[in-house]
């Protein structure tokens, strides 16, 4: 079976071959959670699909292109009915919410995420409800995870990024020090050098997913003390105007967003969840659902957006050259690796599997400010 | 010197949101209303900024529309608090709770957009080439300038140097020995809670128009929580409340500054340096001078309806 040439049901479907522990590279490592029974169909029109999300619809961010999947849903079965919560608050009072929808009859519930023991409590005493969570960490006998591989195209952005940089000094925007903020730091600085080998990166941890002004007050600092482009997981702008009025670049995520600062935006980490969510919801209609976890990989579900207007056309020829390899199956988190205190983490030879890439907890030499 | 220069500049441009909101708190508190609708407020303010712009492309108005906003919505919970002598922290709640639902609602339709026209620095000849004070203190937007010095400078000399700035204490302090002097509680009370709502409004088109140009719901992002404390930090005092606001500025981008620069301290320690910041200036004045206390006490009847009929 060649893993390259999968429809998209088999790809969902070859859980077996991951689960004996074949891990192959770049297949979204796809694989039943726990062996059991699928939970039982569900007509149509009597179907009722609830989304949680941690911010506003309106945040033109991650939200935002969560619920551009919810319609996707919408209109792939015009009969059901789909519910949203916005602002999922991190508290016990996630719990009372999600506990709220279960007893207004939702039979699927996506949360976005990372909303960990305050979802796997209701989970748990809702065994006939299909659950999700996005970013997740443990999975239950009717709780999935999903995400995305952006470790992909940040790496492709940090080929063009180091390309665009005349001090080799990349600035990082991050709101925790989570595995997406490592891989994203460390994807994005590997690809810098391999056009500027003596590339660092510096990071600014802001504790929010969403804060304008602190996003806005680190872009700053981050250009004050020399970076000349400036990455990020922020679900807005902020960063890419102060880019923009301080005449440097910025890589962005989420969504196309460079009516903000045309000039300054080289590419975003554009995710799409639309075709995942409508497959997800289909499998629960027709009774074929088990848990899986899913990480979306490059082109099917997270991609780079088209270039922005000032990046040359050999600077996008060159990063897409490294994104029609890694199409191709090539991967370039290849040992030896060393951490940033030197240490050797990933031997010479080994290939990280999408399960190490997507639980990153270290950074690599030259990333700094992460782990504070 | 460049970081330091671009630490003063970003102290002030950020300290502006905080500064204008806790000059306007300071207004309601000093004749003795507690406003905890700022949160709300600014948010009602961030949209109607931005949705003026968007419709006239000239930020003056946009700015202009918000203070008349707030001083509308400052009115009802004026005639609610001052009036019909509701509990203040319960509608100052309630305030919060209406204007940010109210303002995701209204900016719905122009989160994604971002201000066609903004408040832009200005290029004062000769001070603003400068090197370091140029980019420190003359590069700022025209809004800075008026925060930071004409609004404070003003209401100092209007609440400590003029017989209307004594009464309007003295209604703050003792609202029944000023009601025996002729005063009229009631419209000093009810204006100057009004007053300070549409500075807080304001403030939040500040932050949408001059510093970070574009809405989205949960921008303010509980900057309204923090003009109330400072306006507490500042001993009720305008000039105080405005530098309390550029020293708050100032520690947080400070803070940015230092993970920028890889000090040696841990993130979330730098994070918390505002804050710490805050409480250690509050407190060790107090205890290292026992004059401080009545300096910087809260005016005698804050938070406390005025009853005629039970003095």
């Amino acid at each position: 079976m060649n893993i390259r040439h999968l429809s998209r049901r088999g790809f969902l479907n070859m859980g077996a071959a991951a689960g004996a522990g074949l891990i192959l590279p770049k297949t979204g490592l796809i694989r039943p959670a726990r062996a059991q029974t699928a939970l039982p169909p569900v007509a149509e029109a009597d179907a009722k699909i609830s989304f949680a999300y941690v911010g506003p619809t309106a945040d033109e961010g991650w939200t935002w292109a969560h619920d551009q999947g919810r319609q996707a849903v919408e209109a792939a079965f015009p009969e059901l009915t789909t519910t949203y919560v916005e602002n999922l608050p991190y508290s016990a009072d996630a719990s009372r919410i999600l506990r709220r929808m279960v007893g207004e009859g939702a039979n699927m519930v996506f949360v976005n995420s990372n909303y960990g023991d305050f979802l796997y409590d209701v989970a748990d005493r809702a065994p006939d409800v299909a659950f999700y969570e996005c970013d997740g960490r443990t999975t239950l006998p009717n709780m999935g995870t999903y995400y995305v591989q952006h470790w992909y195209p940040s790496y492709i952005a940090g080929v063009a990024a180091g390309l665009m940089s005349e001090t080799g000094k990349l600035g990082y925007v991050a709101s925790f020090p989570v595995p997406s903020v490592y891989s994203g730091t460390n994807a994005f600085l590997m690809g810098a050098r391999t056009v500027k080998p003596d590339a660092t990166l510096q990071a600014i941890v802001i504790n929010s997913w969403f804060d304008p002004q602190a996003a806005a007050q680190a872009g700053t600092a981050l250009i004050d003390n020399g970076a000349d482009v400036l990455f990020g997981i922020m679900d807005e702008a902020a960063y890419l105007q102060v880019a923009e009025a301080r005449g440097v670049k910025a890589v962005m995520w989420n969504t196309d967003i460079r009516r903000y600062g045309p000039e300054a935006y080289i590419s975003s980490i554009v995710v799409d969840f639309g075709a995942w969510y409508v497959e997800q919801v289909r499998r629960r209609l027709a009774g074929e659902w088990t848990p899986t976890e899913d990480i979306l990989p490059l082109g099917q579900g997270v991609d780079r957006d088209a270039w922005g207007q000032s990046v040359p056309t050999e600077v996008a020829a060159q990063a897409d050259a490294v994104r029609e390899q890694m199409l191709g199956g090539w991967t370039p988190f290849v040992g030896e690796m060393k951490d940033n205190t030197g240490t050797i983490r990933v031997p010479a030879g080994h290939t990280m599997t999408e399960r190490e890439l997507y639980e990153w907890n270290w950074s690599i030499e030259g990333v700094t400010g992460v782990d504070g | 010197m460049d970081i330091i220069a671009g630490l003063i500049q970003t102290a002030f441009l950020a300290g502006g949101v905080l500064a204008l909101a806790a000059l306007g708190e300071v207004l309601a508190e000093r004749v003795g209303v507690v406003n905890l609708g700022v949160e709300g407020l600014m948010a009602l303010g961030a949209v109607t900024g931005i949705a003026v712009v968007v419709a006239t492309t000239t930020p003056w108005l946009g700015f202009l529309a918000a203070l008349a906003v707030g001083l509308a919505v400052g009115m009802v919970f004026a005639f609610a608090t001052v009036i019909i002598r509701a509990n203040q922290v319960l509608s100052g709640l309630a305030l919060t709770l209406i204007g940010t639902g109210m303002a995701a609602t209204v900016g719905k339709a122009y989160s994604g957009t971002p201000a066609p026209a903004i408040f832009r620095p200005l290029d004062i000849p000769i001070l603003s080439d400068l090197p370091f004070f140029g980019r420190a203190f003359f590069q700022h937007n025209i809004l800075v300038y008026v925060i930071f010095l004409i609004v404070p400078l003003f209401l100092h000399w209007l609440m400590f140097r003029t017989r209307h700035g004594l009464n309007m204490r003295a209604v703050g302090e003792n609202p029944a020995a000023a009601d025996a002097a002729g005063l009229n509680v009631m419209a000093y009370r009810f204006w100057y809670t009004a007053i300070g709502a549409a500075m807080a409004a304001g403030s939040g088109a500040y932050l949408t128009l001059a510093f970070v140009p574009s809405w989205s719901e949960g921008v303010v992002a509980g900057r309204g929580w923090i003009a109330v404390a400072l306006v507490i930090f500042a001993g009720f005092r305008p000039i105080n409340a405005a530098g309390a606001a550029l020293l708050f500025g100032f520690v947080t981008a400070l803070g940015f500054v230092g993970q920028a620069r890889n000090w040696p301290i841990a993130a979330p320690i730098l994070s918390m340096l505002p804050y710490l910041g805050t409480i250690a200036l509050i407190i060790l004045p107090v205890i290292a001078w026992q004059r401080m206390r009545r300096m910087m006490a809260a005016p005698a009847a804050l938070s406390t309806p005025y009853f005629r009929d039970t003095r």
